[in-house]
This record gives C-alpha cells, structure tokens and sequence, in this order.
C-alpha cells in the first residue's frame, strides 16, 4: 500500500534556497522529494507512475505552477497540487482555487501548514491508488470469465432473472444458474449485489 | 534675542529690561526722525509712519511690560523731534501707547500660536486688526489735539494720521515679523542669494525713477506700473519677496516725494494706493507660499507612495530569503530531536546566507525611505523582462528582447515596479475590451546610447488629450485608483536619466527609454 516512502513530494521552485530548504526540512520530517527549478524540466521527466503531490510556486520562469498542473491534467495524471507564492494576491489564489490545488500557502509559511496540506494530498493520493488497485484486481477477475459466462453476467446485473436469461441466450433457466455459480466464484462474490457492485466499479 | 526670554517670566530682571530698552528707543526715534515728513502742523501727523509697527511688533513679543519704554520714547519723540508742548505730548503720548498696546495684544491673540503672517488666514487677521485699529488710534490722537484747540482740520488730519500709520504698520512689520523669526531670516537670506530677486529690485527702482522722474507729472498717475514688479517679485519669491518689495516700493515713493517734489502733490492719497499694492503683494506673497507648501505635501505623498509600491515589491523579495530561513530552521530543530547536531553547522551556515540576503533588501529599503536613493546594478534587459513576466498579474503578456542589447544600469526593484505597472494598466484596460487581448512587453535598441522597453497591448490606448494628463498625478482612468501610478513611474524614470511617454495610436503603447549602462555589458 502506498504511504510517505512510495510517495515523493515533487518541489518546483526557482528559487535554489527554497528548494534546498524545503528538501532538507521536508527530508528530515521523512519525506522523499524531488526538486525542479521550473515547470518545464518537471514536465520532460514526468513519469505516469509518479505519485504523491507537487508542491509548486505560482510565478516561475516559464509555466506557472497552475498552468504545470493543467498541463499534468491534460496528460492524465490526478497528482495533487500544493501553491506557494510570495505574493499572495487574490486572483492567484482565485486561480489556484478555480484549479482545484489542495491549499494555497503564502510565503513565508510554517512548517505545520506545508505538512498538513502535503498529509492531505497524500491521503487523497493514497485513496485515489487504492481505489485504482481494487480496480486492476477486478479488470483480472473478470478476464477469467469464458464468453458465455460474460454474457450470463450482463445480463444478471441488469436485473433479469435465470428464466428471461435463458430465453435471451436460448439455454434453459438451470444452465443460467449453473453459470451464475460459476460466475460467483470466479469473481469471489457472495451474491447479485456484490456482483453488481464489482461490475461497475 | 532675548525676547522669548522675556516672554517666559512676565516679571523680567531691570538689566535685561533696560538693556531691550536701549535697544527699542533708538531704533524708534531713528524711524521718527526719518519719516517726519509732510507733517500737518508740529504734531507727527504724517503720511509715513513705521515706527508704530516696531513698537506694535516688540509688545507683541514682549507683552505690555514694555508699553512704559513705549510710552517714554514716543515722549522723547515728540520733544527731540517736534517740539511739542509737554502736557499734549503727555496725553497723545499715552493714547498712543495704549492704542499700540491693544493692537499688539489682539495680534497675539489672534496669531496664535506662532506669530507669523504663514497663512492667508494670519494675514487675514492682521489686516483686520490693523486696518481698524489704527483708525481707532488715529482718531483718539486727533480728538485729542482738536480737544486741546491745536489742531482745526480734524477730518484731514485724521485721515492722514490714520494712513501714514495703516501704511506704516502694514509694511514695516511684515518685515519685522520675518526678521524676529529664525526661519523668516533663513528665507531673507535665500532671497540674497538668487540673481533673479536683483534683477526685480533693480526693476522696482527703475519703475519708481519712472513714475518719479522719467514720466513727469503726477505719480499718482502712473503709480499702476509699480503692481507688474511687485507682482513678479511676490509671485516668484512669495511672502519674503513681497514684503522686501513692498518696502522697496515704500522707500522709493519716500525718496521719490523728497527728490522731486510736485506742487499740490496728494501724497495721502499716494500712501493710500501704496496701501493697497501692500495688500496685494502680501495677499499674493502668502497665497504662493500656501501653494508651494501643498506642492511639497503632494511631492511628499509621491514620495510615500513610491515607498508603499516598493515597499509591496520588496516584501516580495525579502519573503524568499525568510521562507528559506523558516525551513532551514525548522530542520535544525529536527536535526537536534534527532541528536544529529554535527549537521547543524551546515544548517547554520545556511541560515546566515539567507538571513544576509535578506538584510540586504532590507538595506535597499531604508535607503529608499531615507532619501529615496536609487541603487544602481548592471541588469540585462533579458531577464529584466522575465522578471516581470513572471510577476505579471495577467497570462495573455508576451516578452521579446532584439539580439545583443546592451546592459542597462538601473535599480532593478524601481524599473519592475515601472514596468509591473504598465503591464497592470494593460491588463486592466483589456478587461473592459472586446476579443482576445494581448500585452507585448518588448526591448529593443533605441539610439546609440538609449534602449527602449514597450509595452503594447492591443486595447484602445489612451484617448489623445489625456496622453499627457495621465502622468499627473491624481489622474486616474480607474475607478479605484490613486493616479499615482503614472506619475510615479515617470518619476521613476527621470531618476534614472529616462523617460516614459504614452505613444500615439490606435492601441495602447508607452514607452521607457533608459540609457544604456555601457557599449559591451
């Protein structure tokens, strides 16, 4: 499962004595960090499997920090995003509001404050990789079905009952049953609910 | 002076009483002396009469204490240089002393608490108690002398008495004023020192020759000419140089009676019209004093101004060095908990890198505050434009800087705040206009020892009556704004040998020209 060593706290910031700062503080309170001096350089070794969160400064040499996130976004990724500014000025944080960052923290900043917005964008982070495990699990279960079993299965979770089933494949309600137990253990269900429930998960 | 001395213990010593004495005497028969002119009769009914404003002036510092010495000098007066009999000497003597007395005293009171003509409201005042007060004198003095059978014409003397002093006290101690007070001598001497207050005294004089001995006849006829003179001077130099005019005028007008008299000469009348020149140029003295003075408050609030929009971009720089020390900080403690402190020394080191880049903005500021010092550094206009880009409040703002541009010599933190402004103004004046808009910050070569910094948006500019309006200050095309921005910024640019125009044309563009800092930065 994933937690503070899988996750790595992205830093973007221009400035070279914030980033080694908050390396260092952000180190010793356990975290792994990587460190980009603008947008940019993040983007060109961005990596799919990347998670954790990206804390960023709004006004960098190139891209701003929003514009980074929206240009992860494009590209599928979900990491969370933390905004730290020196300016702190109401459209910009309009701005981080509108593209949904996790906080937006004014420089100078307390330690706590930095933490706590990172513990939620990591807790986020972490729901966010369960739910995609559960999901790859499912995907592996349901590749074990043959192609009768599919069918039987689309139509149980669309309500139908073992008589209507085996009208609409020409088979008899009792082969529609024998099916549905298979199908159960295959998939490591209980009963219809769960079935529905894993099916459009 | 040991008038304030004087003024702090009502019951002064003989010595220093008798020694102020010593002092105000002489210079009151000596102006008797001098102004006993056209009298009527052997009394001091003349059309010239200063030395009540010098007793006026010393009571007014110096309380009625001194109206005994008032009353023995104007006494000895009388004697030494008119020969009047002792007991109508007496009498006018004393009704003198009270009258002057008075008017000193409403003065005090009513220039509180400095005494001074500073405002149009002292001046005011003065007039005011002046004017009737010396009526008043004028007609005690008179009733007196026609109660005694030595005067028959009660009506001309009166007015005659009571113009030479009005004229007297309204000329002389203005002068006086100025010379009792430390700050009035400092703005005397500063007239001293400018060509151009000879070039209007000699023109003065050459305007009183004029109206005396150059025109012939009357001088009452061409006294006008004497107001452009006297208006220049008072307009130039405000209060001090109008009452150093006014008492130019004064002496001519004396000098010019004496030098060439006129049969049937009207000289009240001609005291009248001095009186009334005093006015002006006093009124008009004050009034570009006042004016000057709000000019000074208005370039103190640019000033202030300047300092809060710098004050806004500093604290931006300073926040990077102090975030860093917070984090830096908060490690060592952490390192500490963790029993590491053999990597504190590193931390530490850290700390005061930070904590010295800091002071150094912090330096730059005072400095700012202390004489609004400008602080030179070699930038290149590259990264003068990326700076700002990335402050920029707006994402529609494109910079372009032609190849091989000098480097400017500027302060950095000055000409972002110039240009962060433009940009702004840009960008709020495309809020309000149609389409896609776009702000181009660009750099490029402007004459051999000038580049030239644009910033072009593509909204409606700025209409062509206001181009050069919108420099001024408190002139804003912003419903919020302060209008200090432009004005500013112009300022900003002057400092540094440039300058910053609104360009002609159907979008809006200004443009900063800075001079280049040197041929290969």
């Amino acid at each position: 499962m994933a937690d503070k060593r899988s996750l790595v706290v992205y830093v973007v910031d221009d400035d070279a004595s914030i980033r080694d700062s908050l390396a260092l503080m952000l180190g010793l309170a356990g975290y792994t960090t990587r460190l980009f001096a603008d947008a940019e350089s993040m983007l060109a070794a961005f990596q799919p499997d990347w998670a954790g969160c990206v804390v960023a400064d709004l006004r960098l040499p190139g891209l701003s920090g929003i514009e980074l996130q929206a240009r992860l976004r494009e590209r599928g990724s979900a990491i969370p995003f933390v905004i730290i500014t020196a300016h702190g000025d109401v459209p910009a944080a309009r701005a981080a509001f509108r593209a949904q960052a996790v906080d937006f923290i004014e420089k100078p900043f307390e330690d706590t404050q930095l933490r706590e917005a990172i513990d939620t964008a990591f807790a986020l982070e972490t729901d966010r990789l369960g739910a995609a495990e559960l999901r790859r699990a499912d995907e592996a279960k349901l590749a074990r079905l043959t192609p009768r079993e599919r069918e039987v299965l689309e139509h149980a979770v669309n309500g139908l009952h073992a008589k209507e089933i085996g009208a609409a494949l020409g088979i008899s309600p009792r082969t529609v049953e024998v099916h549905k137990m298979r199908i159960m253990e295959k998939l490591e269900v209980r009963n219809i609910a769960e079935l529905v429930r894993l099916r459009f998960r | 002076m040991p008038i304030s001395a004087i003024r702090a213990r009502p019951y002064v010593k003989l010595r220093s009483y008798l020694r102020d004495a010593a002092v105000f005497a002489p210079c009151y028969l000596l102006l008797d002396w001098v102004s006993y002119i056209y009298p009527l009769g052997p009394f001091n009914i003349t059309p010239w009469n200063p030395q009540p404003a010098l007793a006026i002036v010393w009571m007014l510092f110096g309380g009625w204490i001194h109206a005994p010495v008032v009353f023995a000098t104007i006494l000895v007066a009388d004697i030494v240089v008119r020969n009047v009999p002792l007991a109508v000497s007496v009498l006018t003597a004393l009704l003198l002393t009270v009258g002057y007395a008075a008017i000193a005293e409403a003065l005090r009171r009513g220039l509180r608490p400095k005494p001074g003509l500073h405002t149009l409201r002292q001046l005011t005042l003065f007039i005011a108690v002046v004017i009737p007060g010396t009526a008043l004198v004028a007609a005690g003095f008179v009733g007196a002398l026609y109660a005694f059978g030595a005067l028959e014409e009660i009506f001309a003397g009166w007015l005659r008495f009571w113009v030479g002093d009005a004229v007297g006290v309204l000329v002389t101690a203005p002068l006086l004023l100025v010379v009792a007070d430390a700050e009035g001598r400092a703005s005397f001497a500063a007239l001293a020192r400018r060509w151009d207050t000879y070039l209007q005294l000699a023109l003065l004089a050459a305007t009183l020759w004029l109206i005396f001995a150059g025109l012939g006849g009357d001088p009452s006829h061409h006294f006008y000419l004497v107001f452009l003179p006297l208006i220049w001077t008072a307009i130039r130099h405000g209060l001090g140089g109008a009452i150093v005019a006014v008492a130019v005028v004064q002496m001519g007008v004396v000098l010019g009676i004496h030098h060439h008299p006129v049969q049937g000469l009207p000289i009240t009348e001609l005291q009248a019209l001095v009186a009334a020149l005093t006015l002006t140029a006093l009124y008009l003295g004050v009034m570009t004093d006042e004016r000057q003075r709000a000019n000074e408050g208005l370039k103190q609030s640019l000033r202030l101004a300047t300092a809060g929009e710098m004050a806004g971009a500093i604290a931006h720089e300073v926040n990077q060095p102090l975030t860093a020390l917070t984090n830096y900080a908060r490690s060592g403690q952490m390192l500490i908990a963790a029993g590491r402190t053999a990597d504190l020394a590193a931390v530490i080191e850290r700390m005061q890198a930070e904590a010295q880049r800091a002071s150094e903005v912090v330096r730059r500021l005072r400095d700012f505050f202390r004489e609004g010092r400008t602080r030179l550094e070699r930038v290149t206009l590259a990264e003068l434009l990326e700076s700002v880009r990335k402050q920029a409040k707006t994402d529609v703002l494109t910079i372009e800087s032609e190849q091989g541009l000098p480097d400017v010599l500027v302060d950095r933190l000055q000409i972002e705040l110039v240009l962060r402004n433009l940009v702004n103004n840009a960008a709020e004046a495309l809020d309000g206009a149609a389409g896609k808009g776009v702000i181009a910050l660009s750099a490029q070569r402007h004459d051999a020892q000038h580049v030239r910094i644009v910033v072009a948006d593509n909204g409606p500019g700025v209409p062509a009556a206001n181009r050069e309006r919108v420099f001024e200050p408190f002139v804003s095309g912003k419903p919020t704004g302060m209008g200090l921005g432009l004005a500013v910024s112009r300022a900003i640019a002057e400092a540094h040998g440039g300058t910053l125009e609104a360009m002609p044309g159907p979008h809006g563009e200004f443009r900063l020209v800075l001079p280049a800092g040197a041929a290969n930065g």
